[in-house]
């Protein structure tokens, strides 16, 4: 069990630089998800945490050391690789103890730790096995059990469960949840899968082109993004987002317009008449209904049905489609005229630069 | 879902599914009849049979394979060439399989530069022909103006040199070497690629169980790259036994001195074409290359039994 520093790390290739200045702080014992798109470098900064990779520049400390030199078996940290990785050529037992008899743990204690991970994981019938009679789900397990016998400090998970099909992947993800409860070990786990990320983490670290784009809880990420990257990325379907002006400043209140909504005042702030904004709405914020600071109207194109909820693909005056999450039976038809708004706290507003501004006051 | 294969040829009229195989295997067949079974087969049936000095060819059974193990006149030159090019085999075993593991296990190790550049390097020698290389070989060793007594001297060691070549003693291991020079690319190439083939995650987590890359190499590549090792065993076993031609090169057919190199090849060449005052002999020939056969036949099966049924080869 231990806490995890990173600081003003760097990774270049050549003139590519992979990450750029990335720093964060892991407390003792929390899940933290590493999520971005593919490259934007959350495996790289994996494989430096495990010492697989080497840094450009910047520390990494576990457990209050400093660890940049270490070798990855001298860093305390156990790591569970995308294929899983287990040694073709030896039992599931031996693969489990592989490890532990080259850093001197007696054959007692290796015992001791193999017995135990594999009840824990119920491995038990499987130990005399070879990688090739496994399923992907029981190789996942073994590669689990691998990195719990080392009992390390900190485990790495790099994209474990992308190789299991869709309903192991949903039973694996609610095992790895158990047995973070069940462990109370500090994990970091990169994913690209945002689901996967909601689920499972303490804290989310957004990542994109080699920087960290927001750092916090799912539902903070998930509420109130920080930035235009982060607030398209968590949310499936995608925000919608709508191009606006500000039209007016009025005391402590801008007016925000733009094509295809209706005008909407936004609390103090240092926005200045015609400054160009974005206004991100989730389509499952999008209702029909009167309260709504923002309202947005259109025809209804395409309905996706889910049963417990709709896909409307709506087109706007000015021929922009947005997507909205209709709940219950009151399905829209294509060729319907629909006004649908959010309530304030679901409308997110970023400057030019990508940055959250803050979210309109009732009118 | 398509039909599979079976299914579309069971279905098949007699005639058109002849035709198709006759289509697709008949060239391969036809090929491999004309330059590999015919020839076979000749030269077995022609070792049954024996010339008298006007030509004429009569039946005599395996009388030529008595005469061969028994007559003491053939029989002590034959197990001469056999003992030889046993050792021969040795030592490629012993020294160009090792090194040439050792080689791609180097040529495979992270943050190597110049990787091409000993690639073909190593392998450059592969591609002479043997002749050239006989021929450097014999003019390097050479005591009179080979620089090998130049360079030994140069680095203080001039009393060790010899002329290897010369001497009956080192005639044969040296002869070994050269070849193993020569053909060490080949293991090296095979066994590279295969390392290659082991997945790098795999690697990334024996590091992570806190194994050095030299360590990785005996307890992951290693193990993993064993059915490329046996491989390449069995076609340095076969090569080996049909060795001849830097043999020849050179030691010319007498492998000299004193018949202290010569091996199957060389020992056969001799006796079917005839060397100086020694008479070719087509049917004795023939019989010496069939025992060369069974020879590497034997050597096969007992790989195949021993060896092949027990290795796993592992997907990844």
């Amino acid at each position: 069990m231990a806490n995890l520093r990173i600081e003003h790390l760097h990774k270049r290739y050549g003139a590519t630089a992979v990450l750029n200045d990335v720093n964060l702080k892991i407390e003792d014992g929390e899940f933290v998800v590493l999520v971005g798109p593919s490259g934007c470098g959350k495996s790289t900064l994996l494989r430096m945490i495990a010492g697989l990779d080497g840094a450009s520049g910047g520390d990494i400390h576990i457990a209050d050391k400093l660890v940049n030199t270490l070798a990855p078996a001298d860093r305390g940290i156990a790591m569970v690789f995308q294929s899983y990785a287990l040694y073709p050529h030896m039992n599931v037992r031996k693969n489990m103890t592989f490890g532990l008899k080259f850093t001197g743990v007696p054959p007692a204690e290796r015992e001791r730790r193999v017995t135990e991970a594999a009840r824990m994981l119920r491995l038990d019938e499987l130990l005399g096995r070879y990688p090739r009679d496994l399923s992907g789900g029981q190789r996942q397990r073994v590669a689990i059990g691998r990195a719990i016998v080392r009992e390390p400090a900190v485990f790495l998970f790099d994209e474990p469960l992308s190789n299991l099909d869709a309903a192991l992947r949903v039973s694996t993800r609610v095992e790895i949840a158990n047995l973070h409860r069940m462990l109370k070990s500090t994990i970091v786990y990169v994913t690209h899968d945002q689901v996967e990320a909601m689920t499972l983490a303490d804290r989310i670290v957004v990542m994109n082109k080699g920087c960290i784009e927001q750092v916090g809880r799912p539902l903070d990420l998930y509420y109130a993004p920080a930035n235009l990257f982060v607030a398209g990325f968590i949310g499936s379907p995608a925000m919608n987002f709508f191009e606006a002006k500000v039209a007016g400043v009025e005391g402590a209140c801008a007016r925000v317009d733009g094509p295809g909504f209706r005008s909407f005042d936004l609390p103090a702030t240092s926005l200045k008449m015609g400054d160009t904004l974005t206004v991100g709405v989730r389509p499952e914020h999008l209702a029909r209904r009167e309260d709504g600071s923002f309202t947005v109207e259109g025809v209804v194109e395409l309905v996706e049905r889910l049963g417990e909820s709709s896909f409307a693909y709506v087109r706007r005056a000015d021929d922009r489609l947005f997507v909205a999450e209709v709940r219950g039976r009151q399905t829209p038809t294509p060729g319907e005229r629909v006004a649908l708004a959010a309530a304030n706290r679901d409308v997110h507003v970023f400057d030019s630069s990508g940055l959250r501004v803050s979210s309109p006051t009732n009118t | 879902m398509p039909e599979s294969v079976s299914n579309i040829t069971a279905q098949m009229p007699r005639a058109k599914l002849a035709g198709l195989l006759l289509f697709f295997l008949g060239p391969a067949v036809a090929i491999y009849t004309l330059f590999s079974i015919y020839p076979l087969v000749a030269t077995m049936a022609l070792s049954t049979y024996t010339s008298d000095p006007s030509g004429a060819r009569s039946f005599v059974g395996l009388a030529n394979f008595k005469t061969l193990l028994g007559d003491a006149l053939w029989s002590k030159p034959f197990w001469n060439a056999l003992g030889n090019n046993l050792i021969f085999f040795a030592v490629h075993m012993c020294v160009q399989n090792p090194v040439g593991i050792a080689l791609a296990g180097l040529l495979s190790l992270p943050g190597l530069r110049l990787r091409g550049f000993y690639r073909t390097v190593m392998f450059l020698p592969t591609m002479l022909s043997v002749v050239i290389v006989g021929f450097s070989w014999n003019l390097i060793l050479s005591p009179l103006w080979g620089v090998a007594a130049g360079a030994l001297k140069a680095v203080g060691l001039g009393s060790l040199f010899a002329p290897w070549l010369g001497l009956e003693s080192s005639a044969l291991v040296t002869l070994s070497l050269i070849s193993v020079w020569q053909f060490v690319g080949i293991p090296m190439m095979l066994i590279y690629a295969a390392l290659l083939n082991i997945p790098d995650e795999l690697i990334d987590a024996a590091r992570v169980d806190g194994l050095g890359q030299f360590r990785i190499f005996f307890h992951i590549k290693l193990p993993l790259v064993l059915p490329t090792i046996s491989l390449v065993s069995v076609l340095t076993f076969v090569a080996n036994f049909n060795a001849f031609d830097l043999i020849y090169s050179v030691k010319g057919a007498l492998a000299g001195p004193n018949f202290a190199t010569d091996i199957l090849g060389t020992f056969f060449y001799r006796t079917f074409f005839g060397n100086q005052l020694q008479l070719g002999n087509p049917t004795m020939g023939s019989a010496v290359a069939t025992v060369m056969f069974f020879i590497i036949l034997l050597g096969l099966c007992l790989y195949l039994f021993f060896v092949q049924r027990r290795i796993r080869r592992y997907a990844f």
